[in-house]
């Protein structure tokens, strides 16, 4: 079984480093991701990229936007390249597919993410030049670390669901977008929110432990993450999924 | 043991029955062709045999194994090239094999060798590290039927693999699935409605239509079962007498002229020199005398035809 998981997600993976018509197009995308998130944003930012919230909240979605650029392909696309039959011919079964598509998305999410994130470190501390050196805390570090694999893994269940779904490539990013506005709707709708009860929650959470907020958060986001993931186990049906 | 097995299998979609009550047995070790106008019930008859649809009555054994109940261990034991080929483009040739080679948990080393003994005698090797988006549909196709063999499956289902080739390119992989079959050794069960192709490659055939099957047996055997014993008698000399007088031969079932030939239907083709003699006899100067040569366009159309008017 970890076997079978292993090989679908080292084709897909493969195959997402192809996206583009060419290997040499893909690698130029991902190389002007990383100069945007890994040099320019950084410098904009200066020493208050390792130190501030803020950017912790910046780089703890980047990887939804990572997975999600990619994720709409892992059955839409396979269904639209006629590619699908096949592979449900295989002797592989249902979990290994499904969990190899999902281990792909979410090991491309974490992997670009870190690596844009030790370049950000790079940038900024060649930025500072002198003044010791600039590293997150240990508690932003573990954050960073746990919310990247977290989030990952939730657009990638998401992403997985509803590619499943849809039909077509096109089709599931559309959802894809829709996801991601309602996940950043909150943000917008700050500046709606009336000022006392915006100071009042600015207080309740800075007199709160932050390890005590990441921990809920975390477990929060794992719940919704093992919901999406049950929902599309049960929709992964072979019978299905041909005559879609 | 066949290899595969089915009982009065039947599956619907809506009201509409894509395979009725189908009952065969394809033996071990045969090329089997499965024959059928388009949207007569190939397809669904193989995503039935691969488990990768339940049947809705009946049950179906490939290789020993039940259909419905144990699935994962047929597509274990098969290989399948379905509708459309299921190649990633984006892959190299090499690539796309050794996916499903690691499917099926085949080392590198066997992985590296088997992907040269399928496409070296496939003329394909030399490109085996070419994306092959920009293939032929033809090399495709065959790159497909490599990948089909990849895991020395026992048992190999092709869906119309040569539908959308040139005539050219269709020819050439016939003799290609010919050669692989043979040196393979492996059971395949092929749909087609190229008849010419089921008579070159199988050595069984089953006609089927509307889900049902309506003749099986060896090209041979339909040929022989369908055929009219006819004869077509080219020469001077006819008048309505001796056409008569053919008539009245116990031999003769019914005498025609059409486009200068008398075309003669009779009940023993065995003993079709008795009438050529009654003709010679009659002072009749014979140009040609052929026997009608049926092939398995004809059966087909007749076996079709014969269930429309079944149908009537």
């Amino acid at each position: 079984m970890i076997a079978d998981i292993l090989t679908v997600a080292g084709k897909e993976l493969r195959e997402m480093l192809m996206f583009g018509e060419t290997r040499g197009r893909s690698k130029m995308s991902l190389v002007v991701l990383v100069l945007i998130f890994g040099v320019v944003i950084p410098l904009q930012n200066g020493r208050e990229w390792v130190t501030s919230p803020i950017s912790a909240m910046v780089w703890a979605w980047m990887p939804y936007m990572w997975v999600y650029s990619v994720v709409a392909d892992s059955f839409a696309g396979e269904r639209e390249r006629h590619t699908l039959e096949a592979l449900l011919a295989t002797r592989l079964s249902d979990r290994a597919i499904l969990f190899g598509k999902l281990l792909a998305a979410l090991a491309y999410g974490f992997t670009l993410t870190w690596a844009i994130l030790l370049v950000s470190l790079v940038t900024v501390n060649v930025a500072a030049r002198g003044g010791g050196l600039l590293l997150f805390s240990p508690l932003m570090a573990l954050a960073a670390l746990v919310f990247s694999i977290l989030i990952s893994g939730l657009s990638a269940s998401i992403g997985v669901l509803v590619s499943l779904r849809a039909g077509s490539v096109r089709q599931a990013q559309q959802w894809m977008s829709f996801g991601m506005l309602i996940l950043f709707l909150p943000l917008m709708l700050i500046q709606f929110i009336p000022r006392a009860w915006l100071e009042s929650v600015g207080t309740t959470v800075s007199n709160a432990d932050p390890l005590q907020i990441g921990i809920w958060a975390a477990a929060a986001l794992l719940v919704v993450e093992v919901v999406f993931l049950a929902i599309a186990m049960r929709l992964f049906q072979r019978s299905k999924l041909i005559l879609d | 043991m066949n290899a595969i097995q089915t009982n009065q299998l039947t599956r619907s979609f809506g009201n509409l029955k894509a395979v009725d009550r189908l009952t065969l047995s394809v033996p071990r070790g045969t090329v089997f062709g499965f024959l059928g106008p388009n949207g007569s019930g190939k397809t669904t008859t193989i995503r039935l045999l691969l488990g990768l649809l339940d049947p809705d009555d009946g049950q179906a054994q490939v290789l020993g194994y039940d259909t419905r109940e144990q699935a994962d261990e047929v597509r274990a034991r098969c290989g399948a090239l379905l509708e459309h080929h299921g190649l990633y483009e984006r892959l190299s040739a090499a690539e796309n094999l050794d996916y499903y080679g690691r499917i099926w948990h085949m080392s590198k080393v066997e992985r590296g060798s088997r992907i040269r003994e399928l496409l070296e005698p496939l003329g394909l090797y030399e490109r085996r590290e070419e994306p092959i988006g920009r293939w032929s549909r033809g090399m495709k196709q065959k790159l497909a039927v490599a990948r089909t063999l990849m895991h020395h499956p026992e048992l190999v289902f092709l869906d119309e693999p040569t539908a959308g080739l040139d005539p050219v390119a269709s020819a050439v992989l016939r003799e290609d699935l010919a050669m692989l079959a043979e040196q393979e050794g492996v059971t395949i069960f092929l749909t087609t409605h190229n008849l010419a192709e089921a008579d070159k490659l199988c050595n069984q055939v089953a006609v089927i239509n509307h889900g049902q099957l309506l003749a099986l047996g060896s090209p041979a055997d339909l040929r022989s079962r369908t055929s009219a014993p006819r004869l077509y008698v080219s020469g001077q000399g006819f008048t309505s007498q001796m056409i008569e007088g053919l008539r009245a031969n116990a031999l003769v079932n019914s005498v025609r002229q059409s486009n200068g030939q008398v075309v003669i239907d009779l009940t023993d083709l065995s003993r079709s020199h008795e009438v050529v003699t009654q003709l010679v006899a009659a002072g009749i100067q014979i140009d040609e005398v052929r026997k009608e040569k049926v092939d398995l366009e004809d059966v087909f159309l007749r076996l079709v035809e014969e269930e429309r008017r079944g149908e009537e």
